[in-house]
């Protein structure tokens, strides 16, 4: 039988478009799930996609990745290199699998969405390798944590997370809806594959595999890569569908729809990859600051893109992006330590000495700013009053990104001109946002997001635990409210945060030679 | 006497708490519960006395809540006074 080359075959079977006939193109693309913005047809035939690759590529290369991948796990979950790994990493990967594993799958059917309403069969083909991609992703990231169980009883949040109303997962949900899960084709595409993964999770998982490599987790690293090439491929979509909006007078549109998500994304990224890196990494391992590598890789990566696409960078991005990288993921850091029985991970406060030196050395001012509030935590911590580390009520939380408010923490830090939050009382409601990004976002499209309430919210109104709410007589809470806090969160007591090296750091003194030489 | 949430907490502090508060609370009240969220927890106690500001104003000691205008999560601030 003659083999005829890739090339000459490629597009006759990927393009499978054809004229409808007997139904309308609203019928067949409605808006709410596909959005062509009134171009013709065949404007969106012209869709192709930089990444070439057939459905037989595609099943080989793929399962040369789960063979290779899986054996690792199965050899590595015989070693004792789990229980050797850094308590901090551990904290890292734990809290990655919760907040990511399910999500991948959830992603799987904003990729099936473009498969079925992208508006060029090219792209449905593309769209259905990523539906593949991200169930393999869904099912890889459930899988391995399911083999660390024996070691690590809460690796069944990879499982659970996205299923509770834990704040994090709260957080993670409305990002995730508000991306892919409750998106149209178009906006699925820039939202999801150009500005989420194109623009933050590819690079970060180039960073999180050498990291992973690095503490010795040969297990995640190898996980991680394997998952960054499907990302790769699979990513690209976002750039085509962009140009198509650009080339016919809706680069406004683009512009928006990544304006929005990108703020969204840096969100969740910071408070997921920015403690991760700067706190949770072991010290010897971490080869670069959080802010370094924003700077070095995603910055410049994304600003190149925005340029060759002839799109602006973001319009928050001097005066309100640049300086969050500044100081917004330490006070997430701060925060998330400080309620840690509210998340499924020991977070790793991070703040010994030398980690001390190593921030200031990377954030010239961190120990005005920030350490100050770790000098009173560690004096408490060394005065046996760890009760004073420990949270008496909930912080408020932003209703776009549903990450606490820490203003306060920019406005000390010399980043905000006030530490006061964005409020809009808006049909009878009063919102509150961290950001006037967040605030921005929220009132493009005021129906989309008007109905959502923050864990604050439900506290407030009573559904969380309204038996408790009469005990609020005299203004405190008690820990009795907390206790139902957590477990409308589906935090039991066993599952909740500790400090992740039972206070370690605070004891540790400074080396002497260093204290001599400064 | 009404039981209301607002935002608030002692100047210096990194993050906005929730705070209830009774709606006849005096602002020293109020000042002493914003900070017993943030006080000795993360910003280090002084032997100064606690000031209320709401509005960018200092409340005197003896308003209350609803004779300052304060309201459900409206913002607050608690300080130590020079």
């Amino acid at each position: 039988m003659p083999r005829l080359a890739r090339s000459e075959w490629y597009d006759l079977t990927r393009d499978m478009n054809w004229t409808l006939s007997y139904v309308t193109e609203d019928q067949v693309w409605p808006d709410d799930l596909s959005h062509g913005y009134g171009f013709p047809t065949e404007e969106w035939w012209t869709w192709d996609e930089p990444y070439k690759i057939t459905y037989p590529e595609y099943v080989h290369n793929q399962a040369g990745k789960d063979a290779s991948v899986y054996s690792i796990n199965a050899v590595v979950n015989r070693s004792k290199l789990f229980e050797q790994l850094d308590p901090g990493w551990k904290s890292a990967i734990i809290a990655h699998y919760g907040a990511i594993a399910i999500p991948e799958y959830v992603a799987g059917i904003g990729e099936a969405r473009m498969g079925r309403f992208g508006r060029a069969a090219a792209w449905r083909n593309m769209a259905m390798y990523g539906t593949l991609d991200e169930t393999r992703h869904g099912q890889i990231q459930s899988y391995f944590p399911y083999t660390l169980l024996d070691k690590e009883p809460r690796m069944d949040w990879a499982h659970k997370a996205f299923h509770t109303n834990e704040w994090g997962a709260i957080a993670a949900r409305s990002l995730f809806d508000d991306m892919f899960a409750a998106n149209d084709a178009v906006s699925t595409a820039i939202q999801l594959t150009f500005t989420f993964e194109t623009g933050f999770t590819n690079l970060q998982f180039l960073g999180m595999a050498a990291d992973a490599m690095g503490v010795g987790d040969l297990e995640f690293s190898a996980l991680i890569s394997s998952i960054q090439t499907d990302e790769a491929r699979h990513s690209q979509q976002g750039e085509p569908t962009m140009k198509i909006l650009v080339e016919n007078g809706k680069a406004d549109v683009a512009q928006k729809l990544i304006d929005h998500m990108f703020w969204r994304s840096w969100k969740v990224f910071s408070l997921l990859t920015g403690l991760s890196m700067d706190y949770y990494t072991p010290l010897e391992h971490r080869r670069h600051s959080f802010g370094e590598f924003m700077d070095e890789l995603i910055n410049k990566q994304f600003l190149d893109q925005f340029r060759d696409l002839g799109l602006e960078k973001p319009w928050y991005w001097d005066d309100q992006y640049q300086k969050e990288q500044q100081w917004l993921h330490h006070a997430y850091h701060l925060g998330v330590w400080f309620w840690r029985p509210t998340v499924w991970w020991n977070p790793d406060a991070g703040v010994s000495p030398r980690e001390r030196d190593w921030l200031e050395a990377k954030y010239p001012g961190w120990n005005d700013s920030f350490g100050k509030y770790w000098d009173v935590i560690t004096a408490n911590v060394r005065a046996d009053a760890t009760e004073n580390t420990l949270p008496e009520t909930l912080p408020i939380v932003c209703n776009m990104c549903h990450i606490p408010v820490c203003t306060p923490a920019g406005y000390n830090a010399g980043f905000l001109d006030s530490p006061d939050p964005h409020i809009l009382d808006y049909r009878g409601r009063r919102y509150t946002f961290c950001s006037e990004p967040c605030q921005w976002i929220f009132e493009q499209n005021p129906a989309r997001f008007q109905g959502h309430q923050s864990i604050v919210d439900r506290f407030l109104a009573g559904q969380i635990a309204p038996s408790l709410r009469p005990d609020f007589e005299g203004g405190t809470i008690t820990t009795t409210h907390l206790a139902g806090v957590l477990e409308y969160m589906g935090v039991s007591l066993e599952e909740a945060g500790q400090d992740a090296t039972d206070y370690a750091w605070a004891f540790e003194e400074r080396d002497p030679a260093v204290v001599e030489a400064s | 006497m009404e039981l209301i949430a607002i935002q608030a907490c002692v100047d210096g502090d990194f993050v906005l708490n929730m705070v209830p508060v009774l709606t006849d609370d005096t602002m020293e009240e109020v000042g002493k519960k914003i900070a017993h969220h943030s006080v000795n927890r993360r910003v280090a106690p002084q032997d100064k006395p606690l000031g209320v500001r709401f509005q960018g104003v200092t409340m005197p000691a003896d308003a209350t809540v609803e004779s300052a205008g304060i309201g459900a999560m409206d913002v607050v601030y608690a300080f130590y006074e020079a």
